[in-house]
Protein backbone atom coordinates (compact mmCIF):
# COMPACT_ATOMS: atom_id res chain seq x y z
CA UNK A 1 0.00 0.00 0.00
CA UNK A 2 0.73 3.64 -0.72
CA UNK A 3 2.32 5.47 1.94
CA UNK A 4 -0.25 8.65 3.35
CA UNK A 5 0.46 11.66 3.28
CA UNK A 6 -1.16 14.93 4.66
CA UNK A 7 -3.34 15.84 0.83
CA UNK A 8 -4.39 11.37 0.73
CA UNK A 9 -5.22 11.12 4.90
CA UNK A 10 -6.93 14.37 4.45
CA UNK A 11 -9.31 12.85 1.97
CA UNK A 12 -9.87 9.25 3.92
CA UNK A 13 -11.22 11.49 7.20
CA UNK A 14 -14.99 11.25 6.08
CA UNK A 15 -14.54 7.37 5.75
CA UNK A 16 -12.47 7.05 8.48
CA UNK A 17 -15.10 8.82 10.87
CA UNK A 18 -17.55 6.64 9.88
CA UNK A 19 -15.76 3.44 9.99
CA UNK A 20 -15.95 2.96 6.29
CA UNK A 21 -12.16 2.45 5.83
CA UNK A 22 -10.55 -1.26 5.99
CA UNK A 23 -8.95 -1.84 8.93
CA UNK A 24 -5.56 -1.50 6.83
CA UNK A 25 -5.90 1.67 5.73
CA UNK A 26 -7.38 2.81 9.00
CA UNK A 27 -4.26 1.28 10.32
CA UNK A 28 -1.97 3.38 7.88
CA UNK A 29 -3.67 6.48 8.27
CA UNK A 30 -3.18 6.30 12.18
CA UNK A 31 0.30 5.97 12.21
CA UNK A 32 0.41 8.87 9.34
CA UNK A 33 -1.45 11.42 11.78
CA UNK A 34 0.49 9.76 15.28
CA UNK A 35 3.35 11.18 13.60
CA UNK A 36 2.53 14.47 11.93
CA UNK A 37 2.26 17.16 14.52
CA UNK A 38 0.16 19.14 11.49
CA UNK A 39 -2.46 15.96 10.76
CA UNK A 40 -3.42 15.95 14.70
CA UNK A 41 -4.13 19.77 14.36
CA UNK A 42 -6.07 19.22 10.79
CA UNK A 43 -8.41 16.45 12.71
CA UNK A 44 -9.11 18.50 15.74
CA UNK A 45 -10.57 21.88 13.85
CA UNK A 46 -12.49 18.97 11.10
CA UNK A 47 -14.32 17.43 13.78
CA UNK A 48 -14.85 20.59 16.09
CA UNK A 49 -16.22 22.12 12.47
CA UNK A 50 -19.74 20.67 12.39
CA UNK A 51 -20.49 21.73 15.93
CA UNK A 52 -19.53 24.71 15.49
CA UNK A 53 -21.34 25.56 12.67
CA UNK A 54 -24.65 23.34 14.04
CA UNK A 55 -24.52 25.51 17.25
CA UNK A 56 -24.24 28.98 15.06
CA UNK A 57 -26.68 28.00 12.94
CA UNK A 58 -29.21 26.55 15.68
CA UNK A 59 -32.42 28.70 15.25
CA UNK A 60 -35.47 28.56 17.25
CA UNK A 61 -38.95 28.90 15.81
CA UNK A 62 -40.39 32.56 16.69
CA UNK A 63 -44.09 32.17 18.25
CA UNK A 64 -45.23 34.61 15.34
CA UNK A 65 -44.30 31.90 12.92
CA UNK A 66 -45.61 28.92 14.86
CA UNK A 67 -48.78 31.19 14.90
CA UNK A 68 -48.80 31.45 11.07
CA UNK A 69 -48.30 27.95 10.93
CA UNK A 70 -51.32 26.88 12.75
CA UNK A 71 -53.47 29.20 11.01
CA UNK A 72 -52.38 28.57 7.25
CA UNK A 73 -52.66 24.57 8.51
CA UNK A 74 -56.52 25.30 10.07
CA UNK A 75 -57.09 27.36 6.20
CA UNK A 76 -55.63 24.28 4.01
CA UNK A 77 -56.67 20.85 5.65
CA UNK A 78 -59.69 19.64 7.37
CA UNK A 79 -58.30 17.71 9.63
CA UNK A 80 -56.24 20.48 11.55
CA UNK A 81 -58.71 21.95 14.38
CA UNK A 82 -56.00 23.86 16.26
CA UNK A 83 -57.66 26.38 18.01
CA UNK B 1 -54.78 -0.53 43.86
CA UNK B 2 -53.94 0.67 40.84
CA UNK B 3 -50.44 2.21 40.14
CA UNK B 4 -50.88 5.07 37.57
CA UNK B 5 -47.85 4.10 34.67
CA UNK B 6 -47.47 7.16 32.32
CA UNK B 7 -48.57 6.35 28.70
CA UNK B 8 -45.69 5.55 26.34
CA UNK B 9 -45.07 8.13 23.66
CA UNK B 10 -46.99 7.40 20.77
CA UNK B 11 -44.17 6.72 17.61
CA UNK B 12 -44.32 9.16 14.57
CA UNK B 13 -45.76 5.69 12.65
CA UNK B 14 -48.58 5.27 15.07
CA UNK B 15 -49.50 8.85 14.75
CA UNK B 16 -48.79 9.03 11.41
CA UNK B 17 -51.19 5.81 10.44
CA UNK B 18 -53.90 7.70 12.80
CA UNK B 19 -53.48 11.07 10.91
CA UNK B 20 -54.13 9.22 7.38
CA UNK B 21 -57.16 7.87 8.86
CA UNK B 22 -59.02 11.28 9.56
CA UNK B 23 -57.25 11.76 13.39
CA UNK B 24 -56.89 15.14 13.67
CA UNK B 25 -55.03 15.22 16.92
CA UNK B 26 -52.67 12.94 15.61
CA UNK B 27 -51.79 15.21 12.95
CA UNK B 28 -51.46 18.28 15.24
CA UNK B 29 -48.79 16.32 17.54
CA UNK B 30 -47.12 15.09 14.63
CA UNK B 31 -46.72 19.41 13.49
CA UNK B 32 -46.01 20.08 17.19
CA UNK B 33 -43.16 17.61 17.24
CA UNK B 34 -41.68 18.43 14.27
CA UNK B 35 -42.40 22.43 13.87
CA UNK B 36 -39.11 23.34 15.32
CA UNK B 37 -37.11 20.94 14.04
CA UNK B 38 -38.23 21.73 10.53
CA UNK B 39 -37.78 25.62 10.90
CA UNK B 40 -34.20 25.00 11.63
CA UNK B 41 -33.51 22.70 8.91
CA UNK B 42 -35.41 25.44 6.77
CA UNK B 43 -33.56 28.20 8.02
CA UNK B 44 -30.36 26.65 7.27
CA UNK B 45 -31.04 25.32 3.93
CA UNK B 46 -32.64 28.48 2.95
CA UNK B 47 -32.61 31.64 5.33
CA UNK B 48 -34.63 33.02 8.03
CA UNK B 49 -37.19 34.81 5.26
CA UNK B 50 -37.71 32.28 3.49
CA UNK B 51 -38.20 29.26 6.33
CA UNK B 52 -41.53 30.28 7.13
CA UNK B 53 -43.36 29.35 4.16
CA UNK B 54 -41.08 26.50 3.76
CA UNK B 55 -42.32 25.10 7.15
CA UNK B 56 -45.85 25.49 5.69
CA UNK B 57 -45.21 23.87 2.77
CA UNK B 58 -43.95 21.28 4.67
CA UNK B 59 -46.64 20.38 7.14
CA UNK B 60 -49.28 20.72 4.24
CA UNK B 61 -47.36 18.41 1.76
CA UNK B 62 -47.16 16.02 4.82
CA UNK B 63 -50.68 16.07 5.33
CA UNK B 64 -51.36 15.49 1.96
CA UNK B 65 -48.97 12.32 1.34
CA UNK B 66 -49.74 10.95 5.04
CA UNK B 67 -52.12 8.28 3.53
CA UNK B 68 -48.79 7.40 0.81
CA UNK B 69 -46.74 6.93 3.32
CA UNK B 70 -45.56 3.31 3.72
CA UNK B 71 -43.32 2.90 6.74
CA UNK B 72 -40.39 1.75 4.44
CA UNK B 73 -38.38 4.25 6.36
CA UNK B 74 -38.39 6.15 9.33
CA UNK B 75 -41.22 8.34 9.51
CA UNK B 76 -38.29 11.49 10.14
CA UNK B 77 -36.32 10.36 7.32
CA UNK B 78 -39.69 10.82 5.07
CA UNK B 79 -40.94 14.04 6.24
CA UNK B 80 -37.32 15.69 6.39
CA UNK B 81 -36.82 14.28 2.67
CA UNK B 82 -40.47 16.57 2.03
CA UNK B 83 -38.90 19.40 3.70
CA UNK B 84 -35.64 19.25 1.92
CA UNK B 85 -37.53 19.40 -1.60
CA UNK B 86 -40.12 22.40 -0.46
CA UNK B 87 -36.27 24.21 0.61
CA UNK B 88 -35.14 23.51 -2.82
CA UNK B 89 -38.41 24.22 -4.59
CA UNK B 90 -37.90 27.95 -2.63
CA UNK B 91 -34.12 28.32 -3.61
CA UNK B 92 -35.07 27.48 -7.36
CA UNK B 93 -37.89 30.39 -7.00
CA UNK B 94 -35.22 32.87 -5.90
CA UNK B 95 -32.99 34.40 -8.82
CA UNK B 96 -29.83 33.74 -6.82
CA UNK B 97 -26.73 35.22 -7.94
CA UNK B 98 -24.24 32.93 -8.50
CA UNK B 99 -22.53 31.91 -5.37
CA UNK B 100 -18.85 33.18 -5.20
CA UNK B 101 -16.77 29.82 -4.77
CA UNK B 102 -15.56 28.23 -1.36
CA UNK B 103 -12.65 26.16 -3.38
CA UNK B 104 -10.16 28.90 -1.88
CA UNK B 105 -11.23 27.49 1.54
CA UNK B 106 -10.34 23.74 1.31
CA UNK B 107 -6.44 23.14 2.89
CA UNK B 108 -3.29 23.22 0.77
CA UNK B 109 -0.43 20.90 0.52
CA UNK B 110 3.23 21.38 -0.31
CA UNK B 111 4.68 19.13 -3.39
CA UNK B 112 5.59 16.59 -1.02
CA UNK B 113 1.46 16.55 -0.22
CA UNK B 114 2.31 17.73 3.30
CA UNK B 115 -0.27 20.38 4.75
CA UNK B 116 0.79 23.85 4.04
CA UNK B 117 0.30 25.65 7.22
CA UNK B 118 1.56 25.11 10.97
CA UNK B 119 0.06 22.72 13.30
CA UNK B 120 -0.85 26.19 15.28
CA UNK B 121 -2.48 27.71 12.13
CA UNK B 122 -4.52 24.24 11.48
CA UNK B 123 -5.81 24.37 14.38
CA UNK B 124 -7.56 27.80 14.71
CA UNK B 125 -10.58 27.29 13.17
CA UNK B 126 -11.63 24.87 16.21
CA UNK B 127 -11.04 27.98 17.99
CA UNK B 128 -13.54 30.29 15.87
CA UNK B 129 -16.10 30.65 18.86
CA UNK B 130 -13.82 31.74 21.60
CA UNK B 131 -12.03 33.95 19.14
CA UNK B 132 -15.26 35.56 17.54
CA UNK B 133 -18.60 37.34 18.60
CA UNK B 134 -21.22 35.05 18.88
CA UNK B 135 -23.64 37.30 16.80
CA UNK B 136 -20.74 37.99 14.30
CA UNK B 137 -20.26 34.02 13.78
CA UNK B 138 -24.19 33.42 13.86
CA UNK B 139 -24.46 35.77 10.62
CA UNK B 140 -21.35 34.10 9.11
CA UNK B 141 -22.17 31.29 9.44
CA UNK B 142 -25.53 31.57 7.64
CA UNK B 143 -24.21 33.47 5.27
CA UNK B 144 -21.62 30.71 4.14
CA UNK B 145 -24.00 27.83 4.26
CA UNK B 146 -26.41 29.88 1.57
CA UNK B 147 -22.85 30.13 -0.38
CA UNK B 148 -22.60 26.34 -0.56
CA UNK B 149 -23.24 24.48 -3.43
CA UNK B 150 -26.45 23.17 -2.74
CA UNK B 151 -25.47 19.25 -3.27
CA UNK B 152 -22.82 19.87 -0.21
CA UNK B 153 -25.18 22.23 1.71
CA UNK B 154 -28.19 19.78 1.65
CA UNK B 155 -25.78 16.59 2.69
CA UNK B 156 -23.73 19.06 5.80
CA UNK B 157 -27.03 20.75 6.83
CA UNK B 158 -28.65 16.87 7.06
CA UNK B 159 -25.60 14.99 8.43
CA UNK B 160 -23.30 17.56 10.87
CA UNK B 161 -26.11 20.12 11.40
CA UNK B 162 -29.20 18.13 11.46
CA UNK B 163 -27.21 15.15 13.00
CA UNK B 164 -29.10 12.24 11.14
CA UNK B 165 -27.13 9.49 10.28
CA UNK B 166 -25.37 9.02 6.78
CA UNK B 167 -27.66 5.87 6.01
CA UNK B 168 -30.69 8.42 6.53
CA UNK B 169 -29.68 10.75 4.88
CA UNK B 170 -29.04 9.33 1.81
CA UNK B 171 -32.38 8.13 1.98
CA UNK B 172 -33.34 11.43 2.50
CA UNK B 173 -31.08 12.65 -0.65
CA UNK B 174 -32.22 9.40 -2.79
CA UNK B 175 -27.87 8.84 -3.16
CA UNK B 176 -25.95 6.37 -2.03
CA UNK B 177 -23.86 6.64 1.64
CA UNK B 178 -20.99 6.95 -0.23
CA UNK B 179 -22.41 10.13 -2.02
CA UNK B 180 -23.32 11.79 1.20
CA UNK B 181 -19.53 11.16 2.94
CA UNK B 182 -17.58 12.60 -0.10
CA UNK B 183 -20.46 15.47 -0.12
CA UNK B 184 -19.98 15.83 3.48
CA UNK B 185 -16.24 15.57 3.51
CA UNK B 186 -16.09 18.84 0.78
CA UNK B 187 -18.63 20.90 2.50
CA UNK B 188 -16.79 20.25 5.69
CA UNK B 189 -13.15 21.40 3.89
CA UNK B 190 -14.63 24.14 2.57
CA UNK B 191 -16.21 25.01 6.38
CA UNK B 192 -13.29 24.52 8.16
CA UNK B 193 -11.41 26.97 6.18
CA UNK B 194 -14.12 29.21 6.04
CA UNK B 195 -13.82 29.14 9.74
CA UNK B 196 -9.91 29.40 9.96
CA UNK B 197 -10.40 32.41 7.56
CA UNK B 198 -12.53 34.25 9.98
CA UNK B 199 -10.60 33.56 12.84
CA UNK B 200 -7.90 35.35 10.87
CA UNK B 201 -5.67 32.61 9.21
CA UNK B 202 -5.78 31.35 5.84
CA UNK B 203 -6.56 27.85 5.96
Amino acid sequence: MKAITCASGVELLADYLEGALSADVSAALEAHVAGCPRCVAFVASYRDTPRILREATAATLPAHVEASLKAFLRDRTTAFKFS
Amino acid sequence: MSTAVPAAEPSDEWLAAQAAAGDASAFEVIVGRYQQRVFRLACRLTSETDAPDVLQETFLLVYRHLPSFRGESRFSTWLYRIANNAALMHRRARARRPAESLEVFLPRFDAQGMLAATPAELQVAACAEELLDRAFLAEKAREVLARLPDLYRDAFVLRDLEEMSTADVARALGVEPATVRQRVHRARLMMRGYLSDLAGVKP
